[in-house]
């Protein structure tokens, strides 16, 4: 099964994915199904957003220094999911894509759930879990600049990531639950994971500022002693 | 012997996305009946967790249930009223039904999520593209790499007489540095691991990986037989219609439905028959020798 090793074939499939498989799957899921199909599409669409991310990193040349660095900042965040109630996750993809860009922070950020919930357990979810993060990565890694001179504005960051994070998946819990959407148990939903959302934040701010600068000088030491 | 998540992880997979996907895109009280009693001897087939999961399972049940008819008022026949707010039979049916649907999703996915070893996630994933593969598989081995190389900064650290964790201020003090330690020394071995791929022509040729599972028949089968009840599933759903509000009517034994249902039994109930075939023939061949 070699699905994506020809080189051909990912290049089709990085310009077919965002042109036609995802709006197919949206007018589609908009016109052919009933409105119990919400998740199918969803779920579509997710993974078509994960593969066509993957299907870019094959292309970039990241050099197996960044990769190394990928896969250590990746367990790291794995093992940090073990820490009871406080997730320093976020924080790492964040610190990830601020050193060592924005690829390397969505690889981070999707990579650490899937390696995670071989522990955790893994769903349907799974795949919303991992564009959620690594998005949050991804974003980043574009503000890595202003990010890493600016607390202030990491702080926000992290605050924001924490409900960006947590409402996208409430909208995945409504749509598991009730098959399409509703306005009156999204609202339930997310008044419900009000103290989670508060974690989120919490605990991203918190691991951010106690990361920041011995996280950042490590890495930068790096990325200075051997280029990555 | 070869238990069924001994399949290729491609069959495994997609047998249970086939019988995830069936239970949570129907709201049909029937289908989701086999399914909860099918995952939970499904589940208890590989669980060795005792007791506590399905009481886990049993309250996440009573609370999915009565969200439902908290929130949603439609429906004819009140039960009662609750802070003015009428109670319906229809939203609480509709609700324990949907919680069902998601409790057999759980039992099948905990299921799944004990048979995808990391060995199999890479499997699986690693065919998206070599550089991830590689990636994913450094990431997993890291994972324990770094655990063990935690307990042993942790005792030598101890035996300097730097580490005490006897007040609280002390313990995360020494947890810090024994995690900065952890992270400098995974950091610098990190450059060495990509130091030595480089020097042993990482990326310059073709990359060939050990394949560990390969696809027999019986797999071909599994797969065979999941596109099969998941086309009968499509057809059979569709023919049993069902209105929930404001009047419960239901249409559930059509002749095609029944087709249905039985097609989603028997995948259903596969992986406990396949398993106690291999079982019984595994005691008949000892017996015989």
């Amino acid at each position: 099964m070699t699905i994506i090793k020809n080189q051909t074939v990912r290049t089709v499939l990085r310009y077919v994915i965002p042109f036609g498989v995802i709006p197919a799957l949206v007018i589609l899921g908009a016109t052919v199904f009933d409105e119990k199909r919400y998740l199918i599409i969803s779920f579509g669409v997710a993974i078509a957003s994960i593969v066509l991310f993957m299907t870019g990193i094959e292309k970039k040349n990241i050099g197996s220094r960044r990769m190394v660095m990928v896969a250590v900042m990746t367990a790291l965040a794995v093992i940090g999911r073990f820490i009871p109630l406080f997730k320093p996750i976020t924080a790492l993809c964040v610190m990830a894509a601020m050193y060592l860009g924005a690829e390397a922070g969505f690889l981070c950020g999707a990579l650490s759930v899937l390696v995670s919930n071989i522990y955790f357990g893994q769903g349907p979810w799974t795949p919303f879990q991992m564009l959620g993060f690594g998005l949050i990565g991804l974003f980043a890694g574009y503000l890595s600049e202003p990010l890493r001179k600016s607390r202030v504005l990491l702080i926000g960051y992290g605050v924001l990531a924490g409900i960006a994070y947590s409402m996208m998946m409430d909208v995945w819990t409504v749509l598991w639950y009730n098959g399409s959407f509703s306005p009156a148990l999204y609202l339930t939903a997310i008044v419900s994971a009000i103290p989670y959302t508060v974690l989120y934040a919490v605990s991203n701010v918190t691991f951010l500022l106690l990361l920041r600068k011995p996280m950042g000088e490590k890495l930068g030491r790096i990325k200075l002693k051997y280029g990555v | 012997m070869r238990e069924f998540h001994e399949y290729n992880p491609i069959a495994v997979a997609v047998y249970y996305l086939c019988v995830t996907a069936v239970t949570m895109f129907t709201m049909n009280p029937i289908i989701i009946g086999i399914s909860l009693v099918a995952s939970i001897l499904n589940y208890a087939l590989y669980a060795k967790g005792g007791v506590k999961p399905h009481l886990f399972s049993l309250i996440l049940f009573v609370i999915l249930a009565a969200v439902n008819p908290l929130v949603n008022h439609n429906g004819m026949t009140v039960l009662f009223y609750l802070n003015d707010r009428p109670i319906t039979a229809e939203a609480a049916i509709y609700g324990a039904v949907a919680a069902g649907m998601t409790v057999a999703a759980l039992y099948w996915l905990r299921a799944f999520s004990k048979a995808m070893t990391s060995d199999k996630l890479l499997y699986l994933f690693g065919r998206l593209s070599p550089k991830l593969s590689l990636i994913l598989s450094m990431a997993i081995r890291y994972v324990e790499l770094l655990r063990v190389r935690w307990r042993k900064i942790q005792s030598s650290q101890r035996a300097l007489g730097l580490y005490d964790d006897g007040n609280l201020i002390d313990a995360v003090r020494g947890r810090a540095r024994v995690l900065s330690i952890l992270i400098t020394w995974a950091l610098e071995n990190g450059i060495i691991t990509a130091e030595t791929m480089d020097a042993r022509g990482y990326g310059t040729g073709r990359r060939t990986s050990f394949k560990l599972y390969h696809i027999r028949m019986r797999d071909i089968a599994i797969i065979a037989v999941c596109a099969a009840a998941a086309t009968i599933e499509i057809v059979g759903l569709n023919a049993a219609a069902i209105e929930w509000y404001p009047i419960i009517e239901m249409k559930l034994f059509e002749p095609v439905s029944i087709i249905g249902y039985t097609g989603f039994g028997i995948l259903a109930i596969l992986p406990v028959i396949i398993n106690t075939k291999e079982a019984i023939r595994w005691r008949y061949l000892r017996s015989a020798s």
